[in-house]
């Protein structure tokens, strides 16, 4: 029935258009474009319901209230305010150092969190330093996108491909990760040719950084280690959950319920801090992804993309590194990745071809795409506007010339990796 | 009898104890303006009004203050004891042609000078403010009343002698 199926893509296409337009909160739109769906009778609530991945959601909450509590402890702050203090407060090695502590972290924690935590910080190094903080503002939007591209609970896109395709913890460790280190050292590097005629200081602005008690962050000691207890119980049930059988939803809210009764802190100030606008745009997402299934769109596209690549699992694997990283670069990658992977399914469905390369396709093209312009991925937009409040502004082009190649390099590196190991 | 000699006050108004004599500043004045103005007058507080003499804004040192601290400061505070030293002079410098406008508290409450006392402390606790901006019938600002003015009211409901 065209009709019906015309007035899903009508839906679908136009809701897209306005949460990249941005004139109205994404989450808003989201969440009408997925009523819209079942008003419309495209699909049924029950339908709807079912389309949610309720694992997702309950593993991005339990994250967010796991993290939410432990950096109340300044353990994340002490961290790059100890390491500044090993490079004897030298910019370099500093600028290094925290680099890849913003990667580590953000294989961690989510992105957005990540450079919440990391880019005060940076500015209190900076300030110390006498230099300007652009450098390394830079490096922690490059940095954390890199770096959450390692796990599966590094950034939300990764959340919702382990999710829907059942790859564990360790895949993603042992796929991606490895990768992800290459990507790692190659941007650290091209950052430090670029930048380090600016990274230099003087003998009394190294003093001031070495005068840093990082101990002084460590304002709450019992938390410190009821976060350290619980981290580590959580990181250690994502490595498990292959053997266990656990899932995400399950050990990280199981994580947040147990900081919770460790702490003891009344739960309401911690459930309200969990960013419910995002959960509501995921809930809105899966919604309106579910009508598109449903409408047969996704189906076609997929038969399209089988012919364009006469069924080819090389080109296959790298049109959708490639495509999904120059799509990523123009529009958030959580509404692409939510699109692409009933897509992908049906890719299999259709062809048989081994789906695993085409996910960690997806997963490297998303999060590595989401590094070529400042409005890419979430992280970036956030560091922009922190660092414009503070007068350092990010400007978008300047950042292009600076961000634009290293994505290229990444990628390319990236089609290296992908052909060398599974094509 | 001896209640009869005293003369019961029952009524508490705004109009017995606020005071006429408000500092009030235009949106453009700039920090460095107003800080000059509130060094002067030794206050901590002004009006903001606008050419019609309406009240569009209040400003308090709070303000100032807050708008001092970078964003980033005040999201972590684990980290104030690590920022550099150097930080605050630059940072007033940065801020100091920044108009009032710009970060003046914009949702004030006002109340008239027949209104009752307890409306303006009620106003007061409700909102965590510590002055009330009083204004006639047509909006424009003739007084103010602050913490100091409703001790001096619960003073007299105590009949406290305090005056030197």
């Amino acid at each position: 029935m065209p009709l019906f199926f015309y007035s899903t893509i009508a839906v679908f296409v136009l809701t897209y258009a306005i949460i990249i337009s941005e004139k109205f909160h994404r989450t808003v739109v989201a969440l009408a474009g997925a009523i819209l769906m079942i008003l419309l009778g495209i699909i049924s609530q029950e339908q709807a319901i079912e389309g949610i991945d309720f694992n997702t959601l309950g593993l991005l909450i339990g994250m967010m209230i796991v993290v939410g509590i432990a950096r109340q402890s300044g353990m994340f702050q002490a961290v790059a305010l100890y390491l500044a203090q090993k490079a004897k407060g030298r910019p370099i090695p500093i600028f290094i150092l925290l680099g890849l502590t913003v990667a580590i972290f953000s294989a961690l924690l989510d992105n957005v969190t990540t450079v919440l935590l990391m880019v005060p910080v940076t500015f209190v190094i900076a300030n110390n330093l006498k230099i300007s903080p652009y450098p390394f503002l830079i490096s922690a939007i490059l940095m954390s996108n890199v770096g959450g591209m390692a796990t599966l609970i590094g950034d939300p896109p990764n959340i919702m491909i382990g999710s829907a395709a059942n790859l564990t913890f360790n895949d993603f460790l042992i796929n991606l990760a490895p990768i992800s280190i290459i990507i790692m050292v190659v941007t650290m590097g091209g950052l430090y040719l670029w930048y380090k005629r600016e990274l230099v200081t003087t003998k009394e602005a190294q003093a001031a950084i070495m005068k840093f008690n990082p101990k002084d962050a460590l304002t709450d000691m019992p938390l410190l280690r009821h976060s350290l207890i619980v981290l580590a119980i959580v990181l250690l049930g994502f490595i498990m959950h292959g053997s266990t059988g656990l899932e995400g939803a399950t050990i990280a809210l199981g994580g947040a319920a147990l900081l919770l009764l460790l702490s003891l802190h009344d739960p309401h100030d911690h459930l309200r801090e969990i960013e419910w606008t995002t959960i509501f745009f995921f809930i809105g997402l899966f919604v309106l992804v579910t009508g598109l299934e449903h409408s047969g769109a996704i189906r076609m596209l997929a038969e399209q993309l089988l012919v364009a690549t006469a069924g080819s699992p090389t080109a296959m694997t790298l049109t959708i590194l490639w495509g999904s990283a120059i799509l990523s670069a123009i529009v958030d990658n959580i509404p692409f990745v939510a699109t692409m992977i009933p897509l992908i399914h049906d890719i299999g469905s259709l062809s048989g071809i081994a789906l695993a390369p085409l996910w960690w396709a997806l997963a490297i093209g998303a999060d590595i795409g989401g590094n070529a312009t400042l409005i890419g991925a979430s992280a970036n937009v956030v560091v922009g506007g922190m660092a414009e409040k503070e007068g350092t502004k990010i400007g978008f082009f300047s950042y292009m010339k600076v961000a634009l190649p290293m994505t290229l390099v990444a990628l390319i590196i990236s089609s290296v990796y992908m052909w060398v190991r599974y094509l | 009898m001896v209640t009869i000699l005293i003369m019961k006050k029952d009524s508490y108004l705004i109009a017995d104890y606020m005071q006429s004599n408000v500092t009030r500043v235009s949106p453009e004045t700039t920090v460095k303006e107003v800080t000059e103005i509130m060094l002067k007058r030794k206050t901590n507080g002004v009006v903001v009004i606008d050419s019609m003499d309406a009240v569009v804004g209040i400003l308090s040192s709070w303000d100032i203050i807050k708008h001092i601290v970078p964003d980033y400061l005040e999201q972590d505070k684990h980290l104030a004891p690590f920022e550099a030293a150097h930080v605050f002079a630059d940072r007033i410098k940065e801020v100091a042609n920044d108009p009032v406008s710009k970060f003046m508290t914009k949702d004030v409450h006002t109340a008239k000078k027949d209104d009752s006392l307890m409306k303006a402390i009620t106003l007061l606790s409700e909102f965590h403010i510590r002055q009330l901006p009083i204004v006639d019938n047509d909006n424009k600002l003739i007084g103010y009343i602050n913490r100091t003015d409703v001790k001096r009211a619960a003073g007299d409901v105590l009949r406290l002698n305090y005056s030197d």
